[in-house]
């Protein structure tokens, strides 16, 4: 049986988590809590711990099972079936969504003229590799890409500080805490993206009791990281454009790659991030056809590269279903709000009560 | 051994899909593309057009360095896009939005409103948010199309003068990105630096022409205040002085104390560092906006000085000085606020420094704040520190007979 080690975890659950998160936060946590909304972001990402918490306790009682197969056995067949079958849709959707994403955001921002197919197929080529070469060589895959997200986001961040505007970030808490409640809960489904995504790789983490608790360690490390890191990319979109401005780009971020000049002679260094922001476009797609693989080969013992082809073929034609960029990110909001948070919001916890009470009272 | 075959299959799609790429197949060579330098937006003549003027640096072919050729233009279109399409069928290279530095804003386009205009720029992916704004009196085309008497191309000329704008801090330097987000405060008008083209005599400024007639130099002295994107009025050399010195915008400045009062001597400056810092004062409920104004010169010049004077003499002189030279900022600053109070126009930011440090009150008036710009109390307290008098204390003093006479 294929394992990561705990290391691999967290540097793999910080990347998943990560994804392209950097890229709509900003507008997202403005556009729920106004000035404050860099606020949200930290409590936002920080509802990934109590769920992986659950996750990992339901690991510990059921070694080398995932979530899909735990709940078969908690709920029964064919309510395990069906959670297996929502799973599946959610995760395939949002997976092809994210392959739009991927092009649109070249096509708006750097190659307006390369045709969307070549983003499409050459993001879903490195995802079919990833996928086909296994959960470890995800895993070292991440480990290489993850910290140059990191120091990419780090220097868009620093080389951003001079075009600041004075007081952008005051008044501080003027409308009170419930900005920070509004966009702490639009940031939420990004938490339980990753979430969908630890429910299915449970079977190749390790589970000894020692490990268990670094396993918890990783996920609390990844969630402080990543959740620090976007906060400092909504906070210095808000201080270089204002809470409006951020509010109404599309890709803020991309933006501010835009207006980086180093000493008024280096400018355009936007196509280096932009690169960057590939390697975790991918991530954040393979991790979704993993969790769509895992689901069929539980629910329905799909597996082998002919299935792998055919999540390929309904991830591209999702894609292509989505070539208007507005529509896409309507689509995108929709299945995070109404889909994946609610799903995985009510799953785990009912899951985990559940188990919970079928120990205490003595059923196996 | 399967498992070999794949990789080396998919290594293969990935070498032909690389071929695809459209940067193998669709290069431009540089002198192939023509960088735009500035945009000038004036009213066209037809209704609902506009007169975009664009102004290209079109390196030449083969040419050592970095020559380049200015190739300036105006269209007459109904959009950009329009303009870029007429662009398009007359030269025969591809036009390059990257490289704008300028956008010049004529004044009758500005008075009309430009929003409309800088869409284009603020949505298009090659432009850039560091882009400058400028405003000029009358055409932008006519500032465009200024041949200078350096050679230099007048969007270049413009754009230089605006990066060493903190040598003199009289005028604001306004970005793309700046205006935008002055625009989403909402409670604060937005404001651009005036560029105007000056003909030899002109403001007392002389210079050998070569041509017979026209400007052949460019001046960046004031300021426009819009409403949003409609201009709505200008501000002398003097308010805007003012206005940067109550945005905290000056970072070197000259100044001098002629004219302020009967004196006999006269000091000129170089601020060397300066530092404006605001308090929203409550004073038994009656809420003020204090301006605090610490500025450390070097006196350059003394004009008038006729008598030697002791060390002790020149330090009760540079006292005097201080005293003069707090008056000629705190004269800046009120002109600026008191043109602010005449157009009812929030242009120095006063009703967001409130929200900044007082949004409980903010909150009371913000809905009513353009009627209460006017009566809202403003003070501005300076403090001048003369660091030295530069290599010499006393001046020059003419002999005791010259002096008589």
């Amino acid at each position: 049986m294929e394992r990561i080690s705990t290391h691999q975890f967290m540097t793999l659950g910080a990347a998943v988590l990560m994804g392209t998160t950097f890229l709509p936060v900003a507008s997202i946590a403005t556009g729920a809590g106004g000035r404050d909304g860099w606020m949200s972001v930290l409590p936002g990402f920080a509802m990934v711990i109590p769920y992986s918490l659950m996750v990992l306790s339901l690991l510990a009682q059921y070694p080398n099972k995932n979530l899909l197969q735990i709940s078969e056995a908690l709920l029964g067949k064919w309510i395990g079936k069906c959670i297996g079958v929502i799973y599946i849709s959610i995760t395939g959707y949002f997976g092809g969504l994210l392959l739009s994403q991927c092009g649109d955001i070249y096509e708006r921002s750097i190659m307006p003229l390369t045709p969307l197919w070549l983003f499409y197929l050459g993001g879903l080529l490195l995802v079919f590799y990833t996928v086909s070469s296994g959960v470890e060589v995800f895993a070292r895959f991440s480990e290489i890409v993850f910290p140059m997200i990191v120091i990419a986001l780090v220097l868009n961040i620093g080389l951003s500080i001079p075009r600041m505007e004075q007081g952008e970030l005051l008044p501080i808490l003027s409308e009170g805490l419930k900005p920070i409640f509004s966009g702490a809960f639009k940031i939420m489904p990004f938490a339980m993206e990753y979430i969908l995504f630890l429910a299915g790789i449970l079977t190749f983490l390790p589970n000894s009791k020692k490990e268990l608790a670094q396993l918890k360690n990783g996920v609390w490390r990844a969630v402080f990281l990543v959740g620090i890191l976007d906060m400092l990319v909504v906070l210095i979109q808000i201080l270089v454009f204002g809470p409006e401005e951020v509010n109404r780009l599309v890709y803020g971020l991309l933006v501010l790659g835009k207006i980086v000049e180093i000493s008024r002679t280096v400018s355009g260094v936007e196509s280096l991030f932009m690169g960057v922001w590939l390697g975790a476009s991918v991530v954040k797609i393979s991790a979704f056809f993993f969790t769509v693989t895992w689901g069929l080969e539980t629910v329905f013992g799909f597996k082998g590269v002919k299935w792998n082809l055919a999540v390929c073929a309904v991830f591209l034609g999702i894609a292509f279903g989505f070539v208007r960029g507005h529509s896409l990110f309507v689509e995108i909001t929709l299945v995070d709000d109404y889909l994946i948070l609610p799903f995985a919001s009510v799953w785990i916890p009912i899951l985990w009560g559940v188990s919970r009470w079928k120990k205490g009272a003595g059923v196996q | 051994m399967k498992r070999n075959g794949c990789r080396v299959g998919l290594v293969l799609i990935l070498i032909t899909g690389l071929l695809f790429i459209t940067g193998c197949w669709g290069k431009r060579e540089v002198e192939e593309l023509a960088p735009l330098i500035s945009i000038g937006f004036d009213l066209g003549q037809k209704p609902n057009t506009y007169l975009v003027t664009g102004q290209y640096a079109l390196p030449n072919k083969g040419a050592a360095g970095a020559e380049v050729k200015d190739w300036t233009m105006s269209f007459e279109a109904s959009s950009l896009r329009e303009a870029y399409e007429m662009t398009y069928k007359i030269l025969n290279r591809t036009p390059f939005n990257g490289s704008v530095k300028v956008i010049v804003i004529g004044e009758d386009m500005a008075k009309a409103g430009f929003k409309d205009m800088l869409d284009f720029t603020q949505r298009f992916s090659e432009f850039r948010r560091t882009i400058y704004l400028v405003l000029t009196k009358g055409k932008a085309q006519d500032v465009l199309n200024v041949k200078l008497r350096n050679g230099e191309m007048p969007a270049m000329s413009i754009k230089n003068h605006l990066e060493q704008g903190d040598e003199l801090s009289s005028f604001p330097t306004v970005r793309l990105g700046h205006y935008l987000t002055i625009l989403g405060r909402k409670s604060t008008a937005p404001i651009m630096p005036l560029v105007k083209s000056i003909k030899s005599g002109d403001g007392g400024i002389e210079y050998k022409a070569e041509g017979k007639d026209g400007a052949e130099e460019i001046q960046l002295e004031g300021a426009g205040v819009f409403r949003g994107d409609r201009l709505v009025d200008l501000l002398t050399d003097e308010e805007t002085k003012g206005y940067m010195w109550l945005e905290n915008n000056v970072v070197h400045r000259f100044i001098n104390t002629v004219g302020l009062e009967e004196s006999k001597v006269n000091f000129s400056a170089h601020v060397l560092k300066s530092t404006t810092k605001y308090k929203v004062a409550d004073t038994n409920g009656k809420i003020e906006l204090q301006y605090q104004i610490k500025a450390s010169v070097a006196v350059e010049e003394v004009l008038g000085q006729n008598e030697q004077l002791s060390e002790t003499e020149w330090v009760e002189l540079m006292k005097g000085a201080e005293k003069s030279f707090a008056k000629v900022i705190e004269k800046e600053c009120e002109l600026s606020i008191q043109k602010e109070k005449q157009l009812n126009l929030d242009f120095l930011g006063v009703g967001r420094h409130i929200e900044e440090r007082n949004s409980a009150y903010w909150k009371t008036v913000k809905d009513q704040w353009a009627e209460k710009i006017a009566d809202f109390p403003v003070s501005v307290n300076v403090e001048v520190t003369v660091h030295h008098s530069g290599m010499s204390n006393n001046s020059v003093i003419n002999s005791t007979s010259e002096r008589q006479e």
